[in-house]
Parts: structure tokens; sequence; C-alpha cells
């Protein structure tokens, strides 16, 4: 058995403090002068250890409060009083919300599980993956308990198609049929986010990042240069047209990575005569026609594709449609044709959550392609004030390198750790198993029509609550 | 130094303010660039003295607070003792002799209740003229 692939996390502390959830409004004006006040019976002793960040305004009794409310309920004025901090609810938007956000930056800086606390506090079901459940059945089962259990639970999977069948030469020999081209330990490949202030350094802390957890980081060909050539092993160049400039110096590249466009057949040919080693990894946009696109391809050939949706993880052509149904259409039809197994195929956009991998996998991904966490990781608010040309407010542009790869280690290696637990608790000991798998999960649109479908539906203009 | 350098503001206010989401503290911010600072609070009681003479000795020359109608603040009094409190600081720092107006409070109107924005652009007018802080100020 091979060794067990595991990313080992390093502390790596927020280099601006992170906005909290609440602040404290303790006032003093009309207080008592109890002997025994509430600020001084602070278990945390916020009210002694006073600081104030100037360069944010971040005062430490909001960082150190641990919102036990026990000053609050205890203060016999009431001079005391939590609230939302308004600098946390408008972090990113309703897709990359505030607790999205909070929760990346804790595994990125900790690279731990974040454990909410007991019980779950949210609606039944909600939009996009929010109304999927993954089968925890197996739970129960001590030795495929995830991160520490005994048996080997495997995350890796083959970038480049399965072979129909094994050909064998006269000798009895295995006949060289390069079935795989590329094996990444875990389910996941980054790529560089679609918008932040970033910089040379960011991008090569990120690269640096790839090569640690074993995986490949994909960016547009021109920024391979200097420092970042000594990692292309663990680089996926990004390259437009395949025009010979484009192409230059592409050998020694595993996968390319290449945008649909109406003239691929074109641009295929000549990246095949310059490198015809490579694989090519086929970007699509997740529109109504992402499915024959792939069809087009795969009878041609192509065994690599990452279909891309949104930023908020919606359909390129329709805003209320999720990836989500997508990726199980597409599975779908491939399985249905037959050639499900010739192909590898990635998704990307709007995966916002170490579930999102295991719930892509299950609808009949092979694995992920991630952008935005990756950018999140680095302390990023979703501010998108560098769209507007106003400066970053945590000047990510200015992240050390090694700063930069820790933190994403730390998040991949949180996500790692979490799809082993729910691989765990399901049962499955390899992530290629787990493809296409909805038997492992319950679906609410397939749960409501089966059981109200018969009712009939709501009039149009008519909510269910 | 320029004679065109726009004094910078550090403008505190109350999540309450009407019209001051993320949307429109960015609009502000790329309206006035560098010369103004944005700090949303939950309540304006919750500003302190720290908070205001901090601004003036890291970066601004003036620093304002903007909150609730009187006897609309969802704290009951928190806006009363931003005032106060306000008051205080201004009387110190007029006290080591500097303009009492480089540290202001506006309290909403309870009729007509204004925009950040709008505020906001009658806290520059009103400091327009204020030259850097002779001592503190690093850039001055």
């Amino acid at each position: 058995m091979p060794a067990k692939y595991m990313i080992h996390a390093k502390p790596a502390p927020n280099r601006f403090k992170a906005p909290t959830k609440s602040g404290v409004i303790a006032w003093w004006e009309g207080c008592l002068g109890c002997p025994h006040c509430v600020k001084e019976q602070c278990v945390y002793g916020v009210y002694h250890k006073r600081d104030l960040d100037v360069r944010q305004m971040i005062d430490s009794i909001d960082n150190q409060c641990m919102s036990c409310l026990r000053c609050v309920q205890g203060c016999r004025k009431e001079l005391i009083h939590k609230s939302m901090n308004p600098e946390y609810t408008s972090l990113g938007d309703s897709h990359w919300t505030p607790d999205v956000i909070a929760s990346l930056w804790y595994q990125a800086e900790t690279g731990k599980i974040p454990v909410s606390g007991a019980g779950y506090p949210g609606p039944f079901s909600g939009p996009g993956f929010d109304s999927m459940w993954t089968d925890m059945s197996e739970i129960v089962r001590p030795t495929r308990d995830g991160i520490h259990g005994r048996e080997y639970i495997s995350t890796g999977i083959n970038i480049g198609g399965s072979p129909d069948h094994l050909s064998f030469t006269a000798s009895g020999e295995l006949e060289d049929n390069a079935p795989f081209r590329a094996e990444i330990p875990l389910p996941i490949i980054l790529s560089l986010p679609p918008l932040g202030s970033w910089g040379e350094n960011t991008v090569k802390g990120w690269a640096m990042a790839a090569r640690e957890i074993g995986t490949f980081l994909s960016l547009p060909h021109d920024m391979i240069k200097d420092e970042l050539v000594s990692l292309k092993e663990s680089l996926i160049p990004v390259v437009d047209n395949g025009q010979p400039g484009s192409l230059k110096e592409m050998e020694g590249f595993t996968l390319l990575e290449v945008p649909w466009r109406e003239d691929w057949k074109e641009i295929r040919e000549r990246i095949k005569e310059r490198n015809p080693s490579t694989l090519i990894f086929w970007r699509i946009p997740i529109v109504k026609e992402a499915a024959e696109k792939v069809l087009c391809l795969v009878n041609s050939g192509a065994s690599a594709f990452y279909l891309k949706g949104t930023e908020n993880g919606r359909h390129v052509d329709d805003d209320t449609a999720f990836i989500k149904e997508a990726i199980r259409s597409i599975h779908v039809t491939l399985v249905e044709k037959g050639i499900r197994d010739k192909i590898t195929l990635l998704v990307g956009g709007g995966l916002a959550m170490a579930e999102h991998v295991a719930k892509s996998i299950i609808c009949g991904a092979d694995g992920v392609v991630l952008d935005l966490p990756i950018l999140i990781a680095i302390e990023c608010r979703m501010c998108r004030r560098c769209t507007k040309g106003l400066p970053c407010p945590v000047e990510i542009d200015r992240a050390e390198p090694s700063w930069v790869a820790s933190r994403v280690t730390n998040l991949i290696g949180a996500w790692h750790n979490q799809l082993l637990e729910v691989m765990g608790a399901m049962g499955i000991r390899d992530v290629r198993r787990l493809r296409g798998e909805t038997g492992r999960a319950m679906f609410y649109e397939d749960l409501d029509r089966s059981t109200f479908g018969s009712l009939g539906t709501p009039r149009e203009g008519y909510e269910l609550e | 130094m320029s004679k065109d350098r726009k004094p910078i503001l550090a403008l505190f206010y109350c999540q309450h303010t009407p019209q001051s989401s993320e949307q429109d503290k960015q609009a502000l911010e790329v309206k006035y660039g560098k010369s103004l600072r944005l700090f949303p609070m939950p309540c304006s009681g919750r500003i302190e003295p720290l908070h205001l003479l901090r601004a003036l000795e890291e970066f601004a020359d003036a620093a304002y607070v903007i909150c609730c109608p009187a006897q609309e603040c969802r704290y009951f009094d928190g806006n009363l003792r931003a005032k106060k409190r306000v008051q205080r600081v201004r009387e110190d720092i007029m006290s080591l002799g500097f303009q009492g107006y480089r540290i202001g409070i506006v309290m909403n109107s309870k009729e007509k209740q204004e925009s950040l924005a709008k505020l906001t652009d009658e806290i520059v007018d009103t400091i327009a003229q204020l030259k850097p802080l002779p001592i503190l100020n690093p850039q001055g």
C-alpha cells in the first residue's frame, strides 16, 4: 500500500486583523460602580487587554470577545450590548457569504476543519449544493474514520481517460497505451482567480502551494517566466489560440489548458504538431450546449475537460441554473453514450466550501478546479474594490510567497481532511468510486417530487413555506 | 507640500445611516480617493475618544462621527453618548490649541434623514480649509 497522502498544516497567522462577526458596545456613562463589575469578571479578560489597530480601526475588544454574552446579561445597568459588525456583514455577496469567507480564512490560517458547535442552525434546504445531502450511513465504522483510520482512503485521480482495452505485444507484454497522462493525489486543481490585486509574488506562492500538495496551478502561459519556470512541473499553461508564439517553450508541461473556441480543431492540430505528448485540457463554459461540445471533442479524441460555471456557481448563460444540474446532466449523457471512462471531467466556478468538492464528484465530476478560494485564503474580503481601481484593504500583492503557499496549503489540507471524513462516513475508500454515485446522496428536488408531486404544484405567484 | 492637498477625513458612521452599504461606501472612496477613510460602526455610541484621537495622530486631519437622529438610536441613547464624547474630545483638542472643528459629530435629521453621501459632502465642505495638523500629522 502506498504511503498515506497527508497535507501537513503549519499555522499561518493573518497579516490583517479579520473583521469579527459581532462588535461589543460597552458604555461607561451611567455606571453604578458595582464592586464586582462584569468587565472585571470577563474570563477572557477582553476589557483589560484593550488595543486598537489604527490601520483598520479594529478594536481588540471585538477580536478577543468569544460572545459568551456573560457581560451583556450581567451588567445591572444594561450598559453592554453586542451587535452585528457592519464590516463583517458587508463581506462578499449572496454566494460568497461572510460566513463562507470567515470559514475559509480560519481553514487557511490553521489548516483545521471548522467546527461550528452543536446543532445546525441553518435552513432545511437551500439553492445549489445546499439542496443535496450526503449519505453518512457508515459513520459508525471506526476503521474507516477518514483522517486517522487504519484503512487507506484514496483521494487520487487520473487526468486523461482510461483506454477501452489493453493491448499486448506478441511476447505478452503490455503495450504502452499511455492511459493516463497525469495523476494527482487529490481531486483538486488550482487556477488563477478571475479578480484580485495579486502580483507576481502571489502567483509564485500559489505555484509553490500546488507543488507542495502535488497538484497543478493553471495560469496564462505568458506569466510563466523567471522563477516560475522552476515550478513548471506543477503548472498548467493556458494557451488561448495555439499560435506558434503562445506555444513557444511549451515543452515540459504535462497539461495545456485551452479555452473552447469555434476553431478548436485548428488549435488542436497546431498544438499536437508542436507538442504531441502534451494532454490538452479543454475549458468549456457551462452553457446549454456544453454537453454537445464535450461529445464533439470526445469523438475527436479529447480526454480531459474543465467545465467552468460563473464565480457564483451558476450556468454562464443562465443565472438561475446551478452548476450542480449541469454536472449531473453531462455525466449522465456521457454514461449513456458509454464513454464516461474515456474522459476526465473537472468542474469549477463558485465552489466555496469543502463539501462542494464531494458533492460535485457525487454529481459526476472527477475533480474540481478552485480559483476564488485560493484568493480568499490569503485574506481577500471579496469586496471587489480591485475591480474599481480602489486599493486592496489587505494589500494582497505585498504578501510573501511562502506565506501565500502556507495559507493555500492549509486550506487545501483542511478540505482534503473534510473529503476524507465525508468519504469515510459514506463507506467509500476511493474518490474515483464516488464519481456519479448519486445513491450516496439525497436531492431535495427528487424528494420533494416523490413525496409531494402527486399533490400538484403551487399556483404561479404562490410559494409553499 | 502641495497647496492642492485635501484634508484627510476619518469618518465613523452608524451602520443605520441611510444608503451606507458597502457599495455606497466604495462609491464615496472612488469620489474622494485617499482624502476619505470610512469606518462603519454597529452604533455611533461605540465611538471612544481614543478612536478619534488615534485617527488624528496617525493619518487624519479631521475625525467626524455620523449618528442617528435623536431618540432613534437602536440602543436607546448611543447617539447621545457619542455626542457627549465627541464634544469632550473637541474641548480637549481646543485646549491644546487645535481648531475645534477637526473633531465633530453630525446627527441625522429626524424629519428627513440624509444619505451617507450627502452628509459626507457636507462634512468635507466644513473641513475644506483645514491645514494639516502641525505636529502630529506624519505627512505634515
